[in-house]
């Protein structure tokens, strides 16, 4: 039978468009229930006897939810214990429509079998669909779609009634007048609320359940807090008028009342507007697409500098906010105020769920609860539970509902545990949850793609492969690395040196566009944590076939260069070839076969030559402008039982780390000149722009307080005068100085060299760069390898590698990913620092001021690489009278001033008195100031907030 | 147009029955043949007809689109007509053959129906000078079997009749900038005000008698005829001679006066049809192209 449905649109250009649509309606679409003897369905997936036990309906019964109840309670759907239910299409349209991610997980859940969930097409059912009345709306219609169906699915289960009780179909509702209307039509109908709590047995279920409009207005109280967001529509005509502008939302990890909204403009022109108080922040949580309103010029203000945190019992609604607000403004030079605004809508909400912990209430009886979550840029969450008590120390994920305009805080329910806090593989989840780090295991779809074992080469794999296995190659890499992507060999020529390095050749096993490829696309980058490793392939591939162990026969992409003695390249050849290691040495083994002059076996004589070279290599890198620049990282002992860490050092570098890097870096700069000759619009490159020279002004100020002059005018100009930097009686001055030039750094990123025209590498001083070696852990490896092998005929092309658009979707991604990890690598650093710190008691140790800030000092730890604040004021007791100086900038305590790189020593200990935020806290004990140093070993609730995560 | 050859034997016949008020197929000289008119008909237009008279076939299909209001008349929409000669009528049309017959009648369609008393064109109108409604009115000659103005201007009402205009709103912000928004019902739509729309009533002059609804043979008979649009009150709104012979005042009169009364009786039937059909609603059974 067809029918048409027609409907009205308005074009691009303002016109309108009537447009029809044939729609046609079926006799065969089955029921899908197991009971039904009528429908000739080949399989079924509503179960003959569904038991979901409830007070309410103690007779068994299908579920049918609207769309809201969908909308809404997505995370009560997931559950294990709701199945059964039928998904309406005219149900699924609509929420497809509405928001995208709560599609997908209704999708996923469908296609789960054990759920049980049958997706039945009412809009192409003869007997279901109805047309839209006159005058009826359209959600009005819907509704009525829906109670249609139910009552279809009512009638036609009794009438495979066999002798069993009668199957019965209950509509989830939470709209007052779809519910009346459907119990006019006598269908079994109740509120979502209603039906989930009477479900027997499932009292965490409850919590799961999103607050609805009307609980809201209970929970808070009707004060009105915040300005009306603007509907879309005025956002849009302001956006159009240029009185709005549209920015990502960034909100500040310090200062919970700051924020900054950064507005994408054309090519360079992005611009940060700051937004400051409660008020103008105007409900944004970080990552919502905003619309702002510039404030007049006479009430912008600078950025403060204060470190403030949302902490303590829930503020109540009414409560003046005056106070902390004030503190933001202190008057600032004109030159520092920075454009101001305030948001006045929200254009599309980034919420996702967030992991935390519950702040349980004082009251004890009370259901509603705070929840702190990990990411300090998260305003806390209210959230109603029952189980307060055994959700406290557990690490919770919540999802935010909605937050009402007289609410202080959003409010949100609870979606599920973590597990216990502070406990190694909870904390684990969380920072992997935390920075979007895809962590589940490899899918059978992708393993599926993997090759079977044993393998071995064949002669076909052979075709446009060099056999190199005669060849002394050696891979040098840290201790305990099982993905070895890269070797190296050195052989004497008559004339100079034959130079090869050998890359995992993870192309070969990786075909473009299968299922791994795109989940190693996806994920980008192998993440290291401490103690564990995410990896980007399967393991089979990672640590096995791909990693080039030493004596077994592993096939590589090989690229070789000729040398001569002064380290000039006369040739470079690249191909795909098979090697066989002669070894895999650490950095330590390298190093101690090179300095023992006794040993002169081929591996050794190898190793020193390429030592040679190396060395040569880098002054040839260094003279032509190449930054050595530092930063400390450190390295656990990690206990091989209880996995604990039991010492902490920080990496120190040998000879041969260089050694491998040198050829790295020389073999990523032959590549990326191929492959930009080869493809100059799609080959994936990586650059490093130069730093605007207002990023240096912290370095410039911190040196010249130590009269020592630093220029930046060019990469070679800022190395040869980090290089003369020194400081008499004061050796690690340089090395400070190092860290912080590091910090004015810009990002290096990957892109595609059709879309932009910089390639510049600032660090390196390389005109050209891309990644090559490392194509076991990073994705970009793996586009450039494919890239080459296109370039010398080994490997085929396809589509997606030479669409400059696709590749530069693609380098976004992994730029994302690359940065999320190394956050990640950061905060499991952090965390295993506190782990240490735990076991190890208060320490006193000597450290440097490296940022001096309105209210604090950041000091490091040059031994442990650790980093924290130490805070002048405190909420408990009198603050001592501070006196910032931006110019230094300094900051003077009572009768003390403080400097960049100052020395200072510090307590450091851990305060696990708050199992929220464990963290480490660092007090002063020199310079002694009376009322604000400590005496050691004895430690004040002075500090607080120790600065991990930069 | 299609031609037919008459013999002077047949002419004759011709002439003297209608002198006697009796013509080939039985009726009398202010008769139309059997005409039958079906609304709603093309799915994807906002409003269309089809009309058949005798065997002349006409299909008609309005579509309504936003436009900019002509400058001289910034509070008005306005109508556009475009008549395409299907060579299914006949195979004279085959290629550009219907082009020229095509381009006569529309601009007659024009000088018709393309003023304010004769559609309502300020309800066109969605804001002054800025947008209004163009109406397209689209004419498809599916078969010719002589008197193809008086049935396409019956199509034309009928279409104009049947045509729903989607409801707009003009939102305004405070700084003046206008968006027009579409309400999402599908039946909030306007309907156009009809009644004075006219109707086209050609008179044939055959010897020295005119005749209403000529068909071919009488058609070949005649040397001139008159068109005249009448409205529903009597009111003349236009009127134009064609055809190579020529017509003395006196019977320029008569045949305007005839016209006229044909005219008047013509519209109220029509009007009468068209509700009744429209009364029906969606119960209504589609004839269609087929029935």
């Amino acid at each position: 039978m067809l029918k048409s449905k027609t409907f009205v649109k308005k074009t691009r250009s303002g016109g309108v468009m009537k447009i029809v649509r044939e729609h046609y309606l079926r006799d065969d679409i089955w029921c899908g229930s197991e009971v039904c003897t009528e429908c000739k369905q080949e399989s079924t997936a509503l179960q003959r006897d569904p038991c979901m036990e409830s007070n309410l309906c103690s007779y068994p019964h299908y579920v049918i939810p609207d769309t809201n109840v969908v909308l809404h309670q997505i995370d009560v759907l997931e559950d294990q214990v709701i199945r059964n239910v039928i998904i309406l299409q005219t149900v699924l349209a609509e929420v497809r429509h509405r928001s995208a991610p709560i599609y997908k997980r209704l999708k996923d859940i469908v296609h789960e079998k054990e759920k049980n969930f049958y997706t039945f097409t009412n809009e192409h059912h003869r007997e279901t669909f109805i047309e839209r009345e006159p005058g009826e709306s359209a959600n009005d219609r819907n509704d009525r779609a829906i109670r249609v169906a139910a009552t279809w699915y009512s009638e036609h289960l009794k009438k495979s009634e066999s002798d069993t009780d009668p199957l019965k179909v209950v509509l989830l509702t939470n709209d007052q007048g779809n519910k009346q209307k459907a119990e006019e039509s006598g269908l079994l109908v109740y509120k979502c609320e209603e039906y989930i709590k009477s479900l027997i047995g499932n009292p965490e279920l409850v919590d799961r359940l999103a607050l609805s409009n009307d609980d809201k207005n209970d929970i808070t109280s009707s004060k009105v807090l915040f300005p009306e967001h603007l509907p879309l529509s005025r956002i849009q005509a302001g956006l159009k008028n240029g009185t709005f502008l549209q920015g990502t939302f960034r909100a500040s990890r310090d200062n919970y009342l700051e924020a900054t909204v950064f507005v994408q403009g054309e090519g360079e022109e992005s611009t940060e507007v700051l937004i400051q108080g409660l008020q103008n922040l105007n409900r944004s949580v970080y990552q919502d697409v905003v619309a702002v309103q510039l404030l007049p010029r006479d009430q912008w203000v600078a950025p403060s500098s204060v470190v403030l945190q949302d902490e303590g019992a829930a503020k109540d609604d009414n409560e003046e906010e005056g106070e902390e607000e004030k503190e933001l403004r202190v008057s600032a030079a004109e030159a520092a105020r920075k454009p101001t605004g305030r948001v006045v809508g929200i254009i599309k909400r980034n919420w996702r769920p967030f992991c935390g912990m519950l702040n349980a209430s004082i009251i004890k009886e009370s259901t509603r609860h705070l929840f702190t979550p990990a990411d300090r840029r998260i305003p806390r969450i209210r959230i109603e539970t029952r189980q307060a008590d055994a959700l406290a120390g557990q690490r919770i994920m919540v999802a935010i509902d909605g937050w009402p305009k007289h609410s202080r805080y959003p409010n949100g329910h609870f979606v599920r545990t973590l597990g216990s806090a502070g406990d190694k593989e909870t904390e684990q989840q969380v920072l992997l949850l935390e920075h979007d780090v895809p962590h589940q295991a490899f899918s059978q779809a992708v393993l599926s793609f993997l090759p079977t074992m044993p393998w071995e080469i064949t002669p076909e794999v052979m075709v446009n492969r060099e056999d190199l296995r005669s060849l002394t190659v050696c891979s040098v890499d840290p201790p305990g690395c099982t993905d070895i992507d890269d070797a190296l060999h050195c052989r004497e020529l008559d004339n100079g040196n034959l130079e090869g390095v050998h890359i995992a050749d993870v192309s070969h096993f990786i075909r473009p566009g299968n299922a791994m490829d795109k989940e190693a696309a996806n994920r980008g980058t192998t993440v290291y944590l401490c103690g564990k490793r995410i990896d980007m392939v399967p393991e089979l591939l990672s640590s096995n076939l791909c990693s080039l162990r030493s004596n077994v026969e592993r096939l590589a992409f090989s690229c070789i260069w000729e040398i001569n003695h002064e380290a000039e390249i006369l040739k470079t050849r690249f191909t795909k070839s098979v090697i066989k290691s002669k070894a895999s040495l650490t950095y330590a083994e390298a190093q101690m076969r090179i300095d023992d002059t006794t040993q002169t076996d081929d591996i050794t004589k190898n190793l020193r030559g390429l030592n040679k070279l190396a060395k040569i290599l880098k002054k040839h890198r260094i003279l032509k402008g190449a930054l050595t620049l530092s930063s400390l990282e450190v390295r656990f002992h990690i206990d091989s039982e209880t996995h604990d860490p039991i010492d902490l050092q920080t990496k120190e570098l040998m000879e041969t780390n260089s050694m491998v890097e040198e050829f790295m870096l020389l073999a990523n700069i032959s590549v990326a000149q191929k492959i930009f000759d080869e493809f100059p619009d799609c080959a994936m490159l990586r650059k490093h722009p130069a730093p605007p020279p207002s990023n240096y002004d912290i370095l410039l100020k911190a040196a010249k307080s130590k009269a020592v002059e630093i220029h930046t005018d060019s990469a070679k100009a800022l190395a040869d005068s980090l290089d003369v930097a020194r400081v008499d009686g004061f050796p690690y001055f340089n090395t400070l100085l190092r860290i912080l030039a590091t910090r004015c750094m810009m990002q290096a990123v990957y892109f595609c060299s059709g879309m932009d025209s910089d390639f510049h590498h600032y660090g390196l001083a390389s005109p050209i760069y891309t990644h090559f070696t490392s194509p076991i852990r990073r994705y970009a490896d793996i586009i450039v390898h494919r890239l080459l092998a296109v370039a010398i005929a080994a490997d085929k092309t396809y589509p997606d590698l030479m669409d400059k658009q696709k590749q530069s979707a693609l380098s976004n991604n992994l730029n994302y990913r690359h940065k999320m990890s190394q956050y990640a690598q950061r905060a499991s650093v952090a965390f295993h620092t506190q782990l240490f710190f735990k076991s190890r008691g208060i320490l006193n140790e000597e450290g440097f001021v490296l940022f001096v800030r309105k209210n604090a000092i950041i000091v490091l730890i040059p031994k442990f690489g650790l980093e924290g604040t130490v805070f002048f004021d405190s909420k408990t007791k009198a603050a001592p009278t501070v006196v910032f100086d931006e110019e230094g900038p300094s900051l003077t305590v009572e009768q003390h001033t403080f400097h960049i790189f100052d020395r200072v020593i510090v307590t450091i200990s851990l305060d696990a008195s708050n199992i929220q935020h464990q963290k480490i806290r660092m007090s002063l004990i020199e310079p002694v100031i009376p009322g604000v140093s400590v005496s050691a070993p004895e430690v004040a609730p002075l500090a607080k907030k120790p600065r991990l995560d930069r | 147009m299609a031609t037919v050859q008459v013999s002077e034997a047949e002419k004759v016949y011709i002439l003297h029955g209608i002198r006697d008020d009796l013509r080939v197929d039985g009726r009398g000289c202010e008769d139309y043949r059997h005409m039958e008119i079906e609304t709603d008909v093309v799915s994807n237009t906002d409003g269309s007809a089809k009309v058949t008279l005798g065997d002349t076939a006409v299909l008609v299909g309005v579509k309504a689109d936003i436009g900019k209001p002509r400058p001289m008349v910034p509070n008005e929409g306005y109508v556009e007509f475009f008549v395409d000669c299907s060579a299914n009528a006949t195979p004279e049309f085959e290629g550009r053959g219907g082009e020229e017959l095509g381009t006569e009648l529309s601009n007659t369609l024009y000088k018709v129906f393309n003023n304010k008393h004769s559609v309502d064109l300020k309800s066109l109108c969605i804001s002054a000078g800025e947008h209004c409604w163009v109406l397209y009115v689209d004419v498809l000659l599916l078969q010719c079997d002589g008197n193809l103005y008086d049935a396409i201007s019956v199509a034309i009402k009928a279409a104009l009749f049947n045509t729903k205009i989607p409801r707009v709103h003009i939102s305004a912000d405070e700084e003046g900038g206008k968006e027009i928004e579409l309400s999402d019902d599908p039946y909030d739509c306007v309907r156009l005000n009809v009644e004075n729309v006219p109707c086209i009533v050609t008179l044939c002059k055959v010897g020295h008698r005119h005749v209403v609804d000529a068909t071919l043979q009488e058609k070949a008979c005649s040397v001139a005829s008159l068109i005249i649009s009448v409205t529903h009150k009597g009111t003349i709104t236009c009127t134009r001679k064609v055809g190579g012979g020529s017509l003395d005042p006196e019977s320029i009169f008569e045949m305007t006066e005839a016209g006229k009364r044909v005219g008047k009786a013509l519209h109220a039937p029509l009007m009468k049809l068209l509700q009744q059909e429209e009364s029906l609603g969606k119960a209504r059974q589609k004839v269609g192209f087929l029935g």
